[in-house]
């Protein structure tokens, strides 16, 4: 009986060790540092909103050393930043997309203590998820597990030692969440190319309204002079119901629509018009961006 | 599973509650019988007072004599006269790692024989941080690996994490008893280390120094003179005037009390 116990904590242990060479701590705040992930030679993936400076970021390595770090980019949508040093170990295995109930660790590090590690489940799965900061996570994983703040930003994996994803305690109220893996990648690489992530807009500004027969659409209230759309031919007063072949029925719709266009791609709309409908090609912009 | 209740219940038999009593002093913590005849660790803030109580696991009380105290590391050791105990199996806290599950047993805000569970979390310079949830009355208490070995005493929680004192560090005091200490407590101030606290027959009353006397220097460099082996140590403080350095010999109390 209590060999399988001593099994299954032999098992975790050598999970934690698979994952340590990994796991960074990250100091860009003040009083507590954060955790970062490898996720290749030379670039670390953490939490963004553990990052509360651009410069003088600094990183200790598995091998105790604290190096300068620095900062490729972040998108605070789906609470990315991505680090860079001098060298470091490649990507972790990554894990099989996790079903509730499978055993997960969130592995941290700290300068004092070295890497850590909790304990828990992932307590629900499901699909794409657009989340309050305005990104879009490929899949939604919530935590049962303490994500204690040094440990924030740091790796989630399975008993194997495999990836997971990010930890981060930002995007929900209630749990922490893993934030997947494929969407690091998208967002990561994204930030390495151009460094900062490009999001689509068409310069308009909605409101949802009924239709007849229970539809529902986007009226256009107001235009961005010279905007992908204004460009396009949308009028004040149309009303979007579908854009790239999906149903838009609330504002965040557009987004979810647009999150697959890069700027500069083509995307056609539904169109109501005084009654008629029609089909309008709009030259996908890219949101300005703040500051 | 079925397996921690194992562990849990054997685990229980050597885990004891520890009374203490009056107004100061009075509370309950726990406590871990190290050797058949009677030989308890604890936590040194747990037995503050003259007097303390054992509780065994069966609902027997014992008086208990304090054999050995050591406040800088908080580990103290009781004596109880009470035959053929189940002792605790003490593990290796060098070799245990992060990720392992460990058990802490203890009496959290009275319940006796409570159980925790989880992992540990890391390993610090003084402590065993784990991912359990302890409350008062855990402190003294043993944390436990997967085999049920004690790898550890509970002794605080730490930003929400359990810290447990490494069971080597226990065994080291149970073989060579308590590190030479000054007989003071003390908080960090600007110039260096104010003494809050001093009790008036221990090694640094006897050397005439008093409460609110700042020590220079740090608190790392402190303990390192403390423990380099020697009888005395020379320390220089100030004392009302900022501008003049005073300086004495604090001679320290052999290390003799070995509580084993």
């Amino acid at each position: 009986m209590s060999t399988q116990l001593a099994a299954l904590s032999n098992e975790l242990a050598a999970a934690v060790k698979q994952a340590e060479p990994h796991v960074v701590a990250v100091h860009a705040r003040p009083r507590f540092s954060s955790s970062g992930m490898f996720w290749k030679p030379g670039v670390i993936v953490t939490a963004e909103h553990t990052i509360r400076r651009e410069e003088e970021i600094t990183v200790t390595l598995p091998d105790g050393h604290t190096v300068p770090a620095t900062l490729a980019g972040s998108d605070a949508g789906t609470d990315i930043a991505v680090l860079k040093v001098e060298a470091g170990p490649a990507r972790p295995p990554h894990a099989a997309a996790p079903a509730p109930g499978t055993l997960a660790l969130a592995i941290g590090r700290s300068e004092e203590s070295g890497v850590n590690a909790s304990l828990g489940i992932i307590s629900a799965c499901s699909g794409e998820w657009r989340t309050w900061r305005g990104g879009q996570l490929d899949r939604y994983i919530r935590l049962d597990l303490n994500v204690f703040p040094t440990s924030d930003g740091g790796a989630v994996i399975n008993t194997a030692g495999e990836l997971i994803g990010v930890a981060t305690t930002a995007l929900s109220r209630i749990a922490g969440l893993a934030i997947p893996t494929a969407t690091i990648e998208r967002v990561a690489e994204q930030i390495l190319t151009r460094g900062h992530v490009a999001r689509a807009y068409i310069g308009v500004g909605l409101q949802p309204v009924e239709l007849p027969e229970h539809h529902k659409g986007l009226i256009v209230l107001s235009l961005e002079a010279g905007g992908p759309a204004a460009k396009a031919g949308v009028l004040v007063g149309d009303i979007f119901v579908a854009v790239g072949g999906r149903a838009v029925a609330e504002t965040e719709d557009l987004q979810g629509a647009l999150e697959s266009t890069a700027p500069g791609q083509i995307v056609e709309a539904d169109v109501l018009r005084g009654g008629d409908a029609r089909k309008i090609k709009i030259t996908v912009g890219e949101r300005p961006r703040r500051g | 599973m079925h397996a921690f209740g194992e562990i849990a219940e054997k685990l229980r038999r050597s885990t004891v509650q520890v009374h203490t009593f009056g107004r100061r002093h009075g509370g309950n913590g726990s406590g871990v019988i190290w050797s058949a005849d009677g030989l308890i660790l604890t936590n040194a803030h747990v037995t503050r007072g003259p007097e303390a109580e054992v509780e065994l696991w069966d609902g027997r009380r014992f008086p208990a004599r304090l054999a050995a105290r050591d406040p800088r590391r908080d580990l103290a050791a009781l004596r109880i006269d009470a035959p053929s105990l189940d002792p605790a199996v003490p593990g290796d806290s060098r070799t245990l790692r992060p990720g392992e599950l460990v058990i802490a047993v203890g009496s959290p805000l009275g319940f006796a024989g409570a159980l925790s569970t989880g992992i540990v979390h890391s390993i610090g310079k003084q402590w065993i941080y784990a991912d359990v949830r302890l409350a008062p009355g855990n402190s003294g208490g043993p944390l436990a690996d997967a085999n049920g070995r004690v790898v550890g005493i509970n002794t605080a929680v730490v930003n929400g994490l359990g810290a447990a004192i490494p069971s080597a560090t226990a065994l080291d005091f149970v073989r060579n008893g308590a590190r030479p200490a000054l007989g003071v407590s003390l908080r960090p101030v600007h110039l260096g280390l104010q003494i809050l606290e001093l009790d008036p027959d221990g090694p640094a009353g006897l050397a005439g120094l008093r409460a609110g006397d700042v020590l220079l220097g740090r608190l790392e460099d402190l303990h390192a003179a403390l423990d380099a082996g020697g009888q005395t140590i020379r320390v220089r403080f100030l004392r009302d005037e900022l501008r003049r350095v005073r300086e004495t010999v604090v001679r320290l109390a052999a290390r003799a009390e070995a509580a084993a």
